[in-house]
């Protein structure tokens, strides 16, 4: 599947939709360039939405990096980074960037969202969580199924579209049976 | 009693909305208006700054609101507001967020004594409720009552004082927190046991640390004149006010 493809799903989709975007691990790059590519280029401007990106994966420096080598547009979107402190990798602070200690720390994911959502209470919200894998380290599977719960229904009822990013092959059983549960489609990319 | 009958029959009681939606949405609209709220916790967990922001979003919807400072001069608490998002000056200029240093009130009245008599537990209720008439004030915070307990010594003193303010106060529509400190190992909610016993509600800001992090947490455990979620919270404080998430339960947690 290719970023067009992707983002003609997504736009089929209305505000307040919660996706599965399970990308293949089979080259994976390739896959994951051309997910983002479809979310961030394609989609993400024709709604004019405005981001909450949340990486538990790659610290959000090297993430705004990888975007701009794509030309995407980065001043929609604000980071909610829970990777770089446990990294060692703040040292470089960014702006739009909320950090947070630790992706233990599952409320004060919700809390710095919560933040976002009221600061930009006027415009159309994108969410995209990369990734429940790198949650599932750690995190144990009872208490990420709490959190994906409470997250979704509470973007859902704010009318946020959602996006939360997997890869196909790692998602165990329990993660994709927590997954269908909160999201209304699932798209893979491979 | 009249507020027994009226909840029997589904009457619902008006509501003071604190303006911090979290809270709000715990207790189901807001506290009954009238109530007189114990907020609690050790030192650092928010009291004062949940106090504030219920004051101001009072002050911002055109109630006027009241802060009795016992222990930190109010100077110093305005300097507090200011990096909040939504503090206007100007609430003060127009009156609406009235600010009294405690001292200054026992200075005026002549108390001067460490320990006060029933006589003078009068007068200084007297004097805080003829304000509240005056200034017609509707939300009114005490920070801390803790503070004006250690005046006072005696249980019955401590029961005399907390319920004749709180029959005043609810008489004029006025809700109140009364700002309760304890140290973090305390067993029960207030200092001495009484203030727990006769307040309306109780609201507990607390510290919680879950495998080596550590969370602010509130919880309301009573609140006389609605329903309400007895759940721990998570809360954050941010320039744009109080923010707050559930607890989640799936990982085991420690008190601390
Ligand atoms: N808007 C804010 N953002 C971040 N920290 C805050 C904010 N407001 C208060 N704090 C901090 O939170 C702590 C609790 O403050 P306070 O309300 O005075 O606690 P308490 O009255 O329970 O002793 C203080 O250390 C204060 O610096
Ligand atoms: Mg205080």
């Amino acid at each position: 599947m290719n970023s067009t493809e992707v983002a003609e799903r997504l736009k089929s989709m209305p505000d307040g939709s919660s996706i599965a975007l399970k990308i293949g691990e089979t080259n994976f790059a390739d896959n994951y360039v051309a997910a983002l590519n479809g979310v961030l280029k394609e989609f993400m401007p024709e709604r004019r939405y405005t981001c909450i990106y949340v990486t538990t994966t790659t610290p959000s420096h090297l993430c705004k990096n990888l975007f701009e080598m794509f030309e995407m547009d980065v001043s929609n979107i604000y980071f909610v980074d829970a990777i770089s402190h446990i990294m060692m990798n703040v040292s470089t602070q960014m702006e739009r960037t909320t950090y947070i200690e630790s992706p233990t720390m599952l409320e004060n994911i919700l809390l710095k969202i919560e933040f976002l959502l009221k600061k930009l209470a006027n415009e159309n919200k994108l969410l995209i969580l990369d990734s429940i894998n790198t949650l599932a380290i750690h995190n144990g599977n009872r208490i990420l199924a709490e959190f994906l719960h409470i997250l979704v229904n509470n973007l859902k009822s704010k009318g946020v579209f959602t996006i939360i990013l997997g890869v196909e092959e790692r998602n165990s059983d329990e993660i994709s049976n927590m997954l269908s549960l909160v999201c209304d489609d699932t798209i893979v990319v491979k | 009693m009249t507020d027994v009958l009226a909840e029997k029959r589904g009457i619902q009681r008006e509501r003071c909305k604190t303006g911090i939606e979290g809270l709000d949405n715990i207790l189901n609209g807001g506290i009954p208006r009238g109530n007189t709220i114990l907020v609690t916790g050790s030192c650092g967990t928010g009291k004062t700054t949940l106090s504030l922001e219920f004051l101001v979003h009072g002050a911002l919807s055109g109630e006027k609101c009241l802060f009795i400072s016992v222990t930190e001069p109010s100077s110093k608490l305005l300097a507090n507001l200011i990096p909040y998002e939504f503090f206007d000056d100007r609430l003060i200029e127009q009156g609406l967020l009235v600010f009294i240093d405690m001292p200054a009130l026992y200075e005026r009245l002549g108390l001067r004594k460490t320990e006060f008599t029933f006589e003078e537990i009068h007068m200084l209720v007297n004097a805080i409720s003829g304000i509240v008439r005056e200034l017609q004030i509707k939300r009114l915070v005490i920070d801390s009552i803790t503070s004006v307990c250690f005046q006072l010594k005696t249980e019955e003193k401590i029961r005399e004082f907390i319920l004749k303010l709180g029959k005043a106060l609810s008489d004029f529509g006025c809700t109140s927190l009364l700002v309760s400190e304890i140290s973090p190992a305390e067993q029960r909610y207030s200092m001495y046991g009484v203030e727990e016993a006769i307040a309306d509600g109780i609201i507990i800001l607390g510290n919680l640390e879950r495998k080596g992090d550590l969370l602010r947490t509130m919880q309301v455990v009573k609140m006389r004149g609605t329903s309400h979620s007895r759940a721990k919270y998570v809360l954050d404080l941010t320039p744009i006010g109080i923010l707050l998430v559930p607890l989640l339960k799936g990982g085991m947690g420690a008190e601390k």
